[in-house]
């Protein structure tokens, strides 16, 4: 065996060496074709499969890449998702906060205003509580208005806060006419959140769906032409004494979070002041 | 055996012309062949290495375009060497592994550069060793030790088995 091994390597050498000489006294050439012969195709199959290899790599690696990249950039573009929605939501806060600027500016009373810090929404009360109370000159029934009009009167004051009862809340009334036909009546809450101007005298009162609602100042609670609502549908109950009025409400109670709360005196008529604030 | 021998060696081939630039680190890249000739000599002898590592190294030689019969015959040498040696080493171990390929490596090395130094290879020695040969050396010793211990997990995971 091992002397079989000897001859093998001693062939092989003699080959290898044999090679060499002819190769380097220039006859080489020969050899060199008969090898490339068989090692070309050899070569050339190696090569597809490198090329393979590499593209297949290649791929696995772009697609590394791509996949890191898809992930960064929907990282980026959820941040700027936030981003987006923040400046949004700051530029609506501003445009609402310019508002209620320009409206306490333009109003011929003394106001505080108010952030909103908490709402009740059943069906049995409906409030707001605002971060003003004793402290800020705040007493009871306060009227709260907003640049779109009134939200509702204070109810119960506290230390640092306030309770304004809105006035689609069941138990709220407030004393109001149609601006165009001077029609008054009481626009009252009920437990649907709805908002009604009752005890309209049928006869005469003239009124039509879209006339606007305002306040009429009696009592002395809530100032005199603060907007209300608008109509949207009329209840005739044929013989009775009274109709009343379906009304849209002026401010959207939902979507409050700062309001202005009247709190020097309070029997001046703000038409005026809404019609250029609001 | 035939066929073992063919494929082993083209194995070796596709690997050093697939792997080889993806092996490829600081510009040194490992002589594939080399360690698949030293893997089979020392599983099937002197005989068998010798074979596998003139082909090896024939095919090398044509792949690279320089004279024939160089690496064919240092390839058949180690081959020869590793395949004699085998039976007294113990190989399964890194220490042996590691080191011994690197030292396969160098007398490839040198053999080669004596060799090449009979049709007036104008290269220096010492840069050839430095900046060549040792580097080589050392990454082939790692890489085969690499494939001698997966080798080895391979077959007990297979006896395994059955």
């Amino acid at each position: 065996m091992r002397v079989r091994a000897v001859l093998l390597l001693a062939t092989i050498s003699l080959v290898c060496l044999l090679l060499l000489t002819l190769q380097f006294r220039g006859y080489g050439a020969g050899a060199d074709d008969v090898l490339a012969f068989a090692t070309t195709p050899i070569q050339a199959a190696l090569a597809r499969i490198n090329r393979t290899a590499v593209g297949v790599w290649s791929t696995y690696e772009d697609w590394k890449s791509v996949r890191t990249e898809n992930i960064r950039l929907r990282e980026e573009a959820r941040q700027l998702r936030i981003d987006a929605l923040r400046v949004t939501e700051m530029a609506e806060e501003n445009r609402r906060l310019r508002r209620l600027l320009a409206l306490k500016e333009a109003l011929p009373l003394a106001t505080v205003s108010g952030e909103v810090i908490a709402r009740e929404w059943g069906g049995w009360v409906r409030s707001l509580t605002v971060n003003r109370g004793r402290g800020d000159n705040v007493t009871r029934l306060t009227a709260a208005i907003t640049p779109d009009g009134l939200v509702g009167r204070v109810v119960d004051v506290r230390p640092g806060a306030s309770v304004v009862q809105v006035l689609t809340d069941p138990a709220s009334a407030v004393g109001a006419h149609v601006v165009s036909s001077r029609t008054p009546g009481i626009v009252e809450g009920d437990p649907r959140g709805t908002l009604r101007l009752k005890y309209m005298a049928r006869d005469g009162s003239g009124i039509q769906v879209g006339d606007l609602v305002v306040t009429s100042g009696a009592g002395g609670v809530v100032p005199r032409g603060i907007p209300i609502g608008h109509v949207r549908a009329i209840d005739d109950r044929g013989s009775a004494l009274f109709h009343y009025a379906l009304l849209e409400p002026a401010v959207d109670f939902s979507r409050l979070d700062a309001l202005l709360l009247v709190v020097g005196e309070s029997d001046r008529d703000l038409a005026a002041a809404f019609a250029r604030g609001g | 055996m035939r066929t073992f021998l063919a494929m082993a060696v083209f194995g070796g081939g596709i690997a050093h012309a697939t792997l080889g630039p993806a092996l490829r680190i600081a510009n040194v890249a490992p002589d594939i062949p080399l360690i698949v000739v030293v893997l089979l000599a020392l599983r099937r002898g002197p005989e068998f290495g010798c074979a596998a590592g003139f082909v090896a190294g024939l095919l090398q030689d044509a792949a690279g375009g320089g004279l024939l019969g160089v690496q064919a015959l240092t390839k058949a040498l180690v081959g020869f060497g590793i395949g004699l040696a085998g039976v007294r080493l113990s190989v399964t171990q890194p220490l042996v592994q590691v080191p011994g390929l690197v030292l396969l490596t160098i007398l490839e090395g040198v053999a080669r550069f004596g060799l090449l130094k009979l049709v007036r290879f104008p290269a220096s020695f010492a840069d050839l060793m430095t900046y060549v040969v040792l580097p080589q050396a050392l990454y082939n010793g790692f890489l085969g030790a690499a494939l001698v211990l997966a080798l080895a997990w391979v077959e007990t995971a297979r006896e395994r088995k059955t």
